[in-house]
């Protein structure tokens, strides 16, 4: 049957699962509870390139019924012109980490109460806002191929977040602190979380904005984690470079950084970007994709590593009943030697910026902008005055020679990423780094 | 369908008030990897989202699996007994509604080689300008929506939509153009692989800005990068009553220049957005936000509504079929003394990069700009390389000098280009 449709190859992956959510708006529980998915998403690979079924609510088949499935998904890949090659790579499945706590099992009721005291703390004088969400995913992953592969995990990621909005004269600030684990249940022992939120808020008010230009900027390693993310996580996806829509395309050996620059994504690390099998079947792989200062690799898709080289496959990440895309997951620049003295000293004047707001890039202009919470300025080595709304934005191929020292403290960050129109769990971290030139935006005048 | 019946019915034994929200559809994409088709894909999708409300709480749930109904309207009624009660009258019941065609097109087939031929017409287009495609996707779907509530309503809807985006390169230079519509003639594939080659190519040759302040003229999808994430919740009942707008106290007074209006027109004829009731049930109808640049009022759903004592605006929407309702807009348009913008000398900006990092209770922002022009006479001339443009959403309301005679409708955002004076650039 698979040989008369030409089918080459196909694969299944079938998530089913629980969210659960609890949302406290000023003290009052807005919503709580739990909802369901079960989604698969179907690829056939059949004369030229794909025919991908997305089927909400999946039962799983076999014999005739599966092979209609196939046989849908064989038509649709019949308007496609591009001849898809498979690179080879290794198969295979790490040990999900086991949790400390499992949230499952913790009632509803308790987590709503343990997120009420987070939101709580957050409540103090010239605090106009609190909330606090819950977020809880329990994924029930099954994963087979043509070739036999076949691989079964659960994963369960939870966490929270908290804000504090202050309020003056018409001026709004926010503070916001978040924890997200694949490690367990994370809503105990946080005492104090919320009251940072407010601390960061009110403090904001007094905060100035600082004045754009070229400036000598210590980026922490959360902000500094995002810039490894969107200066060259995104540029070295395979299938950008596929398109021939990233500067980083045809530049493996090129030096783009400093001797003591190496960023890594590695999706085997048991942080919250951690797969432990990729979306199509591959283990997962660490891959320095800029080691020394030198572009070493690219991030790849089976597809992506045939089409193009220069890379491991195992990069292939996917949201629940969407086909899989090149992603990244824990992506991070290497500690270093640095302690945080001799980074602050060595920047003598300059620009502390702390906590991201997100970022953009774009690869096929080697453009990206990203933005931090807030920041002080550093005068003579010390942070003095603090700033808020400062973003950082510039040049792939230029921006990373400045950084001139990297810390000896690496931190992850857990967030998630949105390409095309799929969000999936990340981490991003860094050591503490000084950036020499950074292009600094801010609407302040002096 | 019998098995929404059944759920009313099993549901009002045990709590006051039960709601369906039921859509299933279907939709079909193929992809451009650059110039082949590479992907085609085909989905079937179904959600489905159940709301209780017993003594003032609200329970919810929802699942891709409606066979799944007894075990979701059981999470719903478990997750109501933990929500804070608050003051609730009920849920609509049958209302006479204004008659609002249907955004359908009727003509329009889910099928794959439909997508490929709009990628096809797209390519053409993209001939116009030497710059490289490196992808692009067409998408049609077509959804049915079902509401039914335990007061009585009854009510479906149906949805078709197109969309359709192209990606391209020039040196190191990049053109992006999209279009979407709920009906087929009202796309045009062509003129977006123009635009998208168009950009690419004529941006390549970039010369530095240095800071300063400049007249800008924001592309209606710069504008709405800004507006959308930024101004638009801001008008939310919910985000006012909560302390997280900073429009909350400025009720009557004036939040943007006299010849500014904005509004929500849920009848606007030929808008994709156009509904006659709201995703809760409640009849919709237009509502004046700003009139000549003063603040006439927020929107609403139920549960704000009843809880702050005010009416809902019927701006209750859902983000997907299984989705909650929340404070939305249907048809959202920006409006008033229209004029010619590009007579004088301005730096025209067509897309921002990093809009989404804007702060979204201040609206100070510090962005990329993309696709950045010179402009004289209402013709292109230098393209721009490079620069950051910092300011504040709501700051600039008050210095648009202009605003296009043409909008552009960007999903449910209908917007002109808007001239804007000494505006902080900061060059490289």
């Amino acid at each position: 049957m698979r040989a008369m449709s030409g089918i080459s190859y196909y694969d299944l992956r079938h998530v089913t699962g629980e969210t659960t959510h609890i949302d406290i708006d000023n003290s009052v529980v807005e919503s709580a509870g739990t909802s369901f998915v079960n989604v698969a998403v179907l690829r056939v690979l059949s004369g030229h390139g794909w025919g991908v079924l997305q089927i909400d609510n999946y039962t799983p088949c076999t014999g005739t019924k599966f092979e209609e499935l196939l046989e849908r998904a064989g038509r649709l890949s019949s308007i496609t012109e591009e001849k898809v090659v498979l690179g080879d790579a290794p198969h295979g499945i790490l040990p999900v980490p086991p949790v400390k706590e499992d949230p499952c099992q913790v009632p509803l009721e308790e987590k709503s109460d343990l997120l009420a005291a987070i939101e709580k703390g957050a409540r103090s004088p010239g605090i106009v806002n609190t909330r606090a969400n819950y977020i809880e995913r329990v994924e029930h992953v099954h994963f087979s191929d043509s070739s036999g592969n076949e691989y079964t995990y659960r994963m369960t990621r939870s966490g929270f977040n908290v804000l504090a909005v202050a309020s003056r004269n018409g001026d709004l600030q926010m503070g916001y602190e978040r924890e997200h684990s694949i490690h367990g249940f994370n809503l105990r022992h946080q005492g104090g979380i919320g009251e940072k939120a407010a601390e960061t808020a009110i403090a904001l008010l007094d905060a100035s904005a600082p004045k754009g230009g070229k400036l000598r900027a210590v980026l922490d390693p959360e902000l500094a984690g995002v810039f490894a993310h969107e200066a060259v996580g995104h540029a070295s996806e395979g299938d950008l470079i596929h398109e021939g829509n990233s500067v980083l395309k045809g530049r493996i050996g090129e030096k783009i950084g400093n001797e003591i620059l190496t960023i890594v994504d590695d999706p085997g690390l048991c942080e919250f970007g951690f797969d432990p099998v990729d979306a199509e079947g591959v283990a997962p792989i660490r891959t320095e994709i800029v080691r020394k200062g030198m572009i070493h690799a690219f991030l790849h898709s089976r597809e992506s590593l045939a089409s193009v080289g220069d890379g491991c496959a195992g990069h292939a990440r996917a949201m629940p009943g969407e086909p899989p895309l090149v992603r990244m997951s824990n992506t991070f620049i290497e500690a270093g030697d640095a302690t945080e003295e001799e980074i602050f000293a060595e920047c003598k004047n300059g620009i502390f910026l702390k906590g991201s707001r997100g970022g953009q890039v774009d690869p096929g202009r080697g453009v990206f902008q990203f933005n931090a919470e807030y920041g002080y300025l550093i005068e003579n080595g010390e942070c003095t005055r603090m700033v808020r709304d400062v973003s950082l934005s510039g040049d792939i191929l230029s921006t990373l020679h400045g950084i001139v020292l990297c810390g000896n403290k690496r931190v992850m960050s857990p967030g998630y990423c949105g390409k095309g129109g799929q969000s999936v769990p990340v981490s991003d971290g860094a050591p503490h780094i000084l950036l020499n030139d950074a292009v600094v935006g801010g609407s302040g005048l002096d | 369908m019998d098995w929404i019946e059944q759920l009313i019915r099993e549901g009002t034994k045990t709590v006051d008030e039960v709601e369906v929200y039921y859509g299933e559809g279907t939709s079909v994409s193929a992809e451009l990897k650059k110039k082949s088709v590479h992907l085609a894909t085909n989905s079937v999708d179904c959600g489905l989202g159940i709301r209780i409300i017993h003594k003032g709480r609200i329970g919810s749930s929802n699942t891709s699996n409606p066979g799944q109904w007894r075990e979701c309207l059981a999470a719903a009624i478990a997750s109501a007994k933990l929500a804070t009660p608050q003051p609730w009258e009920g849920l609509p019941a049958p209302a006479l509604l204004t008659d609002v065609p249907e955004s359908f097109d009727s003509s329009m087939k889910i099928e794959p080689e439909c997508a490929r031929d709009l990628l096809s017409r797209m390519l053409e287009g993209a001939e116009a300008h030497p710059a490289e495609v490196t992808s692009g996707s067409a998408g049609l779907s077509r959804v049915e929506v079902t509401l039914a509530n335990s007061n009585g309503i009854r009510y479906t809807d149906r949805h078709t939509d197109v969309s359709l985006s192209l990606e391209a390169i020039h040196k190191q230079s990049t053109g992006y153009e999209f279009d979407s519509a709920w009906s087929l003639s009202m796309v045009d594939p062509v003129a977006v692989g123009e635009r998208a080659t168009f950009f690419a190519h004529s941006s390549a040759e970039g010369k530095e800005i240095a800071t300063g302040e400049y007249d800008l003229l924001l592309s209606p999808l710069a504008y709405a990068e800004l507006l959308g994430g930024v101004f638009v919740p801001a008008l939310s009942g919910r985000s006012v009553h909560a302390k997280r707008s900073r429009l909350g106290d400025f009720l009557g007074k004036s939040v943007a220049c006299e010849q500014v209006s904005m509004y929500d027109d849920p009848h606007r004829p030929g808008s994709g957005g156009s509904v006659a009731w709201d995703a809760e049930g409640t009849p919709t109808r237009r509502t004046d936000f700003i009139k000549d640049g003063v603040l006439q009022c927020f929107a609403y759903d139920l549960k704000t509504a009843y809880r702050y004592g005010k009416a809902s605006t019927g701006s209750a929407v859902r983000g997907g079929s299984g989705g909650l309702p929340s404070i939305g807009h249907h048809n959202f348009v920006v409006d008033g003394v229209r004029s010619t913008v590009d007579d004088t000398r301005v730096l025209y900006v067509h897309t921002l990069v990093g809009a989404h990092t804007a702060n979204p209770l201040s609206g100070d922002f510090s962005v990329e700009l993309s696709n950045a022009f010179w402009m004289e006479n209402g013709e292109f001339t230098t393209s721009v390389r490079s620069a950051m443009y910092s300011g504040n959403v709501f700051d600039l309301h008050h210095g648009i000098a202009g605003m296009s005679k043409k909008s552009r409708t960007l999903g449910s955002l209908i917007l002109p280009s808007i001239k804007i004076n000494k505006q902080h650039i900061i060059g490289k």
